[in-house]
């Protein structure tokens, strides 16, 4: 995976205590600093150049979080959800995926921000888990960032990942499509940490994940984990159809589970593409050349343009055969699918969310 | 995607012989955009080709059934394994043969993997009878292929 070097980092005055700020100060000993009042005003000031979504990436925004840290997972309407609670730790990520929702969900606001006061994160968590003891809790930082793309630079799992790991009703889950899991190997995550990755074939990676670690990177990066104690996840989402798909998907799985243990895989999970119309837009704009707009895509009642659902029973079907043949027991989930999928897919749907969330957490 | 000239002219003479609004004209941009990327060929081609040039110089053929069937033959194009699923279910629905009064039909993209019935009965005797008769269809081979159908599995034509 490239090294990735922001040509900036602006620091919001105050930041400059946090360890976020330290650890940005050691590792990029050669990219420019600069602290401001106010990161809005500096945004305004400069929003000529931060207007695509791709020149924002190239600068990191260090500020405070204002608001609540800890949020439900929005899903999407009407589809069967899997009760899963999420970190913004930063906004926006350094990678660039061509189907990236982040394109529309941040085009108003696409800073790549790493938020200074995780003290606050911290102490909001403690009495989140404290309050709700007989809650168990499933929580991720992946869900407006990549979980470890910035890890190298900011430190921020390793701040994070001790605290998680002694709390007795919580599984904290680091998703990413990256290799840098260095930071994690010498912490203790006590059976409370999953690291995860999202995971294509690498002729999709080649195409459309530009910036992220090959696919043998990551499966590497997951074996050293796994071997540090931490349970793995792997997302098959999105799912992508094109000619010949079956033979990439079925030998990143053999790869995949050649590579590590599947007893030590927390949960494996599938979707298929999803793009909203206007995310459909912004990608014709920023990748012309992507052939994901090809596909047979049809409107879905969420508002959402997914495989029409025949072909994308067929994917999850099949994807779930050979994930079956080679892991007969592993929990596999569905994202942000409707009854009905589930039902023709596994032969039965979660009665609600809840229900979803605890089979995935059974084990813990 | 930038259009080249041959194709941009190749639509809008499409466009104004047909009068064509705004919204069907979106909708076949997008299509003839997204099907000359997958098939690697061109825009112009697409639509010089053989079906649609047969429905523009039809004569029997007002301008919105022209439009209506050079509209449904780009989709095809663009969705073609959707269509074919459509048509084999379509197909099944035809072959049970079932009484005007009983309508099968399933959602548009086959999204929520549904067959839907509508019936009407203008007495409580053709109200029964055509329940008996939806009742006997409903044993029928092809009821269970059109769910197979739905359920992305492959049915032997």
């Amino acid at each position: 995976m490239q090294f990735f070097q922001p040509q900036e980092v602006i620091v919001e005055r105050g930041s400059e205590a946090s360890p976020i700020y330290r650890n940005l100060r050691t590792t990029l000993p050669g990219v420019p600093f600069r602290i401001v009042d106010a990161v809005a005003a500096e945004s305004d000031r400069t929003n000529v150049s931060a207007r695509t979504f791709g020149v924002a990436k190239k600068r990191i925004v260090l500020t405070r979080h204002k608001g609540e840290f800890f949020k439900k997972c929005p899903g999407s309407e009407g589809q069967v959800c899997c009760n899963y609670f999420v970190i913004n730790f930063a906004s926006n990520c350094p990678m660039d995926c061509s189907y990236c929702y982040l394109q529309e969900y941040l085009a108003d606001n696409p800073e790549l921000k790493v938020f200074s006061n995780v003290g606050d994160l911290l102490k909001e968590g403690d009495e989140l888990l404290s309050k709700h003891r007989r809650f168990f809790f499933r929580i991720g930082t992946g869900e407006i960032t990549d979980s470890l793309a910035l890890e190298p630079y900011i430190g921020f799992a390793r701040e994070v990942v001790p605290f998680f790991a002694d709390q007795p009703n919580v599984v904290l889950e680091l998703k990413t499509k990256s290799d840098c899991i260095d930071g994690l190997l010498g912490l203790d995550p006590k059976d409370r940490v999953v690291v995860s990755w999202s995971m294509n074939p690498q002729h999709l990676i080649d195409l459309d994940e530009h910036e992220t670690a090959s696919l043998s990177e990551r499966l590497i990066a997951a074996r050293r984990c796994q071997n540090a104690g931490y349970r793995l996840g792997f997302h098959f989402d999105p799912l992508v159809e094109y000619p010949n798909w079956e033979v990439d998907y079925e030998e990143m799985l053999n790869q995949l589970f050649s590579s590590v243990d599947w007893r030590r895989i927390a949960w494996l999970s599938m979707g298929v593409l999803r793009l909203t119309p206007s995310l459909k837009r912004i990608i014709r704009v920023r990748f012309p050349r992507t052939r994901l707009l090809t596909g047979e895509q049809v409107p879905c009642p969420d508002g959402k343009l997914r495989y029409f659902q025949p072909l994308r029973v067929d994917m999850y079907r099949r994807m779930l055969g050979w994930i079956r043949h080679a892991a007969p027991t592993v929990k596999v989930y569905l994202c942000m699918e409707s009854k009905e999928v589930w039902e023709q897919v596994f032969g039965f749907a979660p009665s609600c969310e809840k229900e979803l969330g605890n089979q995935v957490v059974s084990s813990f | 995607m930038g259009w080249e000239p041959e194709a941009r002219d190749a639509l809008l003479r499409l466009a104004v012989d047909l009068k064509i609004s705004e919204n069907h004209l979106r909708d076949l941009m997008d299509w003839l955009e997204e099907i000359a990327l997958r098939e690697q060929s061109m825009i112009e081609g697409i639509l010089g080709s053989q079906p649609i040039v047969n429905f523009t110089s039809d004569p029997r053929l007002g301008r919105a059934d022209k439009l209506k069937r050079i509209k449904e033959e780009v989709r095809r194009r663009r969705f073609p394994r959707l269509a074919r699923t459509e048509d084999a279910i379509r197909a099944r629905i035809r072959e049970l043969k079932l009484h005007p009064e009983i309508r099968l039909t399933v959602p548009s993209g086959l999204e929520g993997g549904r067959l839907q019935v509508e019936l009407s009965g203008s007495s409580y005797d053709e109200f029964k009878r055509l329940i008996a008769k939806l009742t006997e269809a409903a044993t029928d081979n092809r009821v269970r292929e059109i769910f197979a159908l739905l359920a992305g599995h492959t049915v032997e034509v």
